[in-house]
């Protein structure tokens, strides 16, 4: 029994450990929607269906999980958006 | 007022008044130097460090338009302020970039004007190939975040207002409109509402122009 819930918390780290980080957009009442839009669908390459859905996302929810990845990658993206205007910020994907 | 417009070679053209031009100026020029204001420099800087883009500046910066412009990567200002050290220079130095995309697009034909034209008279028609488009729309943008900030419009206070339900706090632009428009002339927020909503303008006609 000790082994076994031993192994058990084991994978349970591991999983938390693969667990990706995000990129979180803000909602921003200055940015015009269709420029949210746009920086999507440059930036990340997203289609204008998708972007379109993450834009409405940020407005009507006050913020949206652009992208995931390792936490090199999100602090681009963050970078990248704030280079652009987003407010944007980093997180592990379980601190919502 | 004139809108950007997309060739059949894919460039992007927009003719200005010389009022316009000297607005666009004006503001992207203020903004670049409000941009070098207080660069890794929050402590003492070290060359070495400033040469490689890492800073000293490790805590939002003071002005609340620059605190607008290069805001926290992480919710906890630990992470916040070790990432800002290794990139607010660099978020610094591409911002201006967009800036002076504009303001050198602008300013070399503002020169031949010297003196004789009328402000409300002249114009300057340029062009620039479509793959400029994000500088001008990052640009253009910074300027509204900055204008933003002195009409009080999405600012740290909105926000935490805005959470409360407070019902008196303006966020949407119908609403904010409608406040500017009951305002004086002379009231000179008026005017920098009026320039504000202008950029927005063009920014979407830009959108409008690469889209359509």
């Amino acid at each position: 029994m000790a082994l076994g819930t031993a192994i058990e918390s084991e994978v349970e780290l591991d999983l938390r450990a693969d667990r990706p980080w995000v990129c979180v957009v803000w909602d921003d009442p200055v940015n015009l929607m269709s420029y949210v839009t746009h920086v999507f669908m440059v930036l990340f390459g997203y289609s204008k269906e998708k972007a379109t859905e993450l834009m409405l996302k940020v407005h009507n929810e006050g913020r949206a999980t652009v992208t995931s990845g390792t936490r090199e990658e999100m602090e681009r993206d963050v970078q990248r958006l704030h280079e652009y205007g987003l407010w944007a910020t980093v997180q592990k994907d379980d601190e919502f | 007022m004139s809108t950007f417009k997309r060739s059949e070679d894919g460039s992007i053209s927009i003719t200005f008044t010389s009022q316009e031009a000297h607005v666009l100026i004006n503001l992207t020029e203020q903004l670049v130097e409000l941009l070098a204001e207080g660069d890794g420099q929050s402590h003492q800087v070290d060359p070495l460090l400033h040469l490689v883009g890492i800073s000293n500046a490790d805590s939002l910066p003071e002005d609340p338009v620059l605190r607008r412009l290069l805001p926290n990567a992480y919710a906890d200002e630990k992470s916040a302020g070790e990432f800002r050290r290794y990139t607010e220079h660099g978020l610094r130095e591409k911002k201006k970039a967009h800036a002076l995309t504009i303001y050198e697009a602008l300013l070399p034909q503002d020169e031949e004007w010297t003196g004789d034209t009328p402000l409300d008279k002249g114009f300057l028609t340029l062009t620039f190939p479509s793959d400029e488009s994000l500088e001008w729309l990052g640009g253009l943008n910074d300027l509204r975040l900055a204008l933003a900030v002195r009409l009080g419009i999405g600012t740290e206070q909105d926000r935490v207002k805005n959470a409360k339900n407070d019902e008196d706090v303006i966020t949407t632009s119908e609403s904010l409109h409608k406040k500017y428009e009951l305002m004086v002339d002379s009231d000179p927020m008026k005017a920098v509402y009026s320039v504000y909503s202008w950029i927005g303008w063009l920014q979407q006609s830009l959108l409008d122009a690469l889209t359509n």
